[in-house]
C-alpha cells in the first residue's frame, strides 16, 4: 500500500469529515459509511478529490462500496487506477 | 430507464416526493411513462436515469428532460434534472451520488435543475454546480392580508378554511382605511384602472408569445413548435393549484407586451408559473397580472423569481424567500456567465414546472 496515497487520503478525511481531529480517524478497514463519517455528499467530495489529486478518472460505475467504503479500499482503488494508466 | 421500471418509479414518486401512502395510480404511471420515455424536445442521447441495487431492483431515479437552447445563435443541448429520489438514501448514499454524477456526465452542454432541495443543492455544489440566487427565490405578493393568513392556516389544518368568509369584510375595511398598496395588502383601488389590459391567450397564441419573448434573452430555449405546443397543453392541468389563467398583456395600441400564466381560485393563493415581458414592460405586465388576480378574488400570488423581473418586483413590495434552488452545471464555463448575469431564460417552461408532476392530481 502506497504510504503517500494513504497519508493524503487520511489528510483529506481529517480535514473534510473530522474537522481536523485526527484522533477520530477510523482504522483502515472500518466502513466510512457505517460510522456515519461520509454521506452521499461526502462520496462526491471524495470522487472529486481522487480525480484531482491523483489525476485519475473515476467512472460512475466505480462509485461503489468496494472502492470507496474504507481507507484501505480507497488506497487500493487509486493504486489500481494508476497502474492501469501506466500499463 | 426502461418502461418496466416505471411502476416502481411511480411508487417511489408517490411515497418519497408526494408523501402519499396510497398506491400510485394508473394515471400517474401513464404520465411518468409519457413524460420521461417520450419527453418533449426529445434527444436520443439524453435520458432519465435509474439506480439499480445488486439484485437489479430499482432504488433511485433522476428524471431528465432534454431541452434545446441557443446562446447568441449557437445551438446547445440542455438537460433538466428533477424528481431526484433514492429509496432509503441514508442506507445507500452511493445511489444518489452515482445518479447525480451520471446525469452531469451526460452529453449535454448544460445540466440544469430548478427544484433542488437542501441535500441536492449541497451535492450539486460539490460537483461544481453554480447556484443561481436570482433564479432561486420564491416570491409572494399579498393581496388580501386577512384572507391570506386564513388560507395559510387552512393549508396546515383544512377545517380552518371555514372561517375564511370572516376575512372578507375585514380585508374590505382595510382597503377603505388604507387604499394605497402596502407590502401586506393590495386593494384593487391601488391599481385603479392604471394597469394595462389583458385578454385570454389560447394555446396557439401562448406558444407564439413564448417563442417571441424568450428569444429576447441571450441564452434561451429553442423549442420545436410541436413540442412547445405539447408543453403548453400539458401545463393546463394543475388541479391542486386551481384553475388556469393564461393571459396576454396588451399595450394601449393592442400590441402584446407580455404574457402571464398562473393557477388559482377565488379566496386561494395563486401560483404563477411564468411571466414574460418585453424589456422595459416588466412592471406593466406584473401590474396587469396583479389587477387580474385582484379581480378574480385571489388572496395572494406566489411564483419563482427570474432576474428580468426582480427590479420591477422590488418596486412593487414583493416578499422573497428561498424555497428550492436553481442550479446550472457546464463543462464550458463560458456558458455559466449568462446565467450569472441574468441573461438566461430559465425556470418555468425552461424547467419542469410546466409538467403535471407539479400541481396536478393523479387520482
Amino acid at each position: 500500500m502506497s504510504a503517500s496515497v494513504k497519508s493524503e487520503i487520511h489528510a483529506f478525511i481529517v480535514e473534510n469529515f473530522l474537522f481536523g481531529d485526527a484522533s477520530q480517524l477510523p482504522a483502515e478497514e472500518i466502513s466510512l459509511i457505517e460510522t456515519d463519517l461520509v454521506d452521499s455528499t461526502g462520496i462526491l467530495e471524495m470522487v472529486l478529490f481522487l480525480e484531482e489529486r491523483f489525476a485519475i478518472s473515476v467512472a460512475d460505475a466505480e462509485i461503489v462500496p468496494d472502492n470507496f467504503d474504507t481507507v484501505a479500499r480507497l488506497v487500493a482503488f487509486v493504486e489500481r487506477k494508476r497502474a492501469a494508466a501506466e500499463a | 430507464m426502461a418502461r418496466e421500471d416505471v411502476p416502481v418509479i411511480a411508487s417511489m414518486f408517490q411515497r418519497i416526493l408526494r408523501r402519499d401512502r396510497r398506491a400510485a395510480s394508473p394515471d400517474l404511471i401513464a404520465y411518468l411513462s409519457k413524460l420521461f420515455l417520450d419527453p418533449p424536445n426529445r434527444d436520443p442521447d439524453i435520458a432519465s436515469l435509474v439506480h439499480l441495487r445488486a439484485d437489479g431492483s430499482v432504488s433511485g431515479f433522476m428524471g431528465v428532460l432534454p431541452m434545446r437552447m441557443a446562446f447568441e445563435g449557437r445551438p446547445l443541448r440542455a438537460a433538466i434534472g428533477g424528481s431526484f429520489m433514492v429509496e432509503d438514501h441514508e442506507d445507500d448514499p452511493y445511489a444518489g451520488a452515482r445518479l447525480l454524477r451520471a446525469f452531469q456526465n451526460g452529453p449535454q452542454d448544460l445540466s440544469l435543475t430548478e427544484t433542488a432541495n437542501d441535500v441536492s443543492t449541497t451535492m450539486w455544489r460539490k460537483l461544481r454546480g453554480t447556484i443561481l440566487p436570482d433564479y432561486s427565490l420564491e416570491w409572494l405578493r399579498v393581496i388580501r392580508p386577512t384572507a391570506f393568513v386564513s388560507e395559510m392556516a387552512a393549508g396546515v389544518f383544512g377545517p380552518l378554511r371555514l372561517i375564511s368568509p370572516l376575512a372578507r369584510p375585514i380585508d374590505a375595511l382595510l382597503g377603505r382605511i388604507a387604499p394605497g398598496a402596502g407590502w401586506a395588502h393590495l386593494p384593487a383601488a391601488a391599481l385603479g384602472g392604471k394597469a394595462l389590459p389583458s385578454s385570454d391567450a389560447d394555446a396557439e397564441t401562448a406558444a407564439a408569445l413564448f417563442r417571441r419573448f424568450v428569444e429576447l434573452h441571450a441564452l434561451h430555449p429553442d423549442w420545436p413548435e410541436a413540442d412547445l405546443q405539447r408543453m403548453v397543453a400539458e401545463s393546463g392541468r394543475k388541479a391542486n393549484y386551481g384553475g388556469m389563467v393564461r393571459r396576454q398583456v396588451l399595450a394601449r395600441n393592442g400590441t402584446p407586451v407580455g404574457l402571464f400564466l398562473y393557477y388559482g381560485d377565488r379566496a386561494r393563493i395563486g401560483r404563477v408559473i411564468q411571466v414574460l415581458a418585453l424589456p422595459g414592460q416588466e412592471g406593466a405586465v406584473i401590474d396587469s397580472m396583479l389587477a387580474d388576480a385582484c379581480e378574480r378574488g385571489l388572496v395572494a400570488l406566489r411564483g419563482r423569481s427570474q432576474p428580468a423581473l426582480l427590479d420591477a418586483m422590488l418596486g412593487r413590495r414583493f416578499a422573497f424567500v428561498h424555497a428550492s434552488s436553481s442550479i446550472v452545471h457546464a463543462r464550458d464555463q463560458s456558458l455559466i456567465a449568462p446565467f450569472r448575469a441574468g441573461q438566461a431564460f430559465f425556470n418555468g417552461f425552461a424547467g419542469e414546472s410546466w409538467s403535471r408532476l407539479l400541481g396536478d392530481r393523479f387520482d
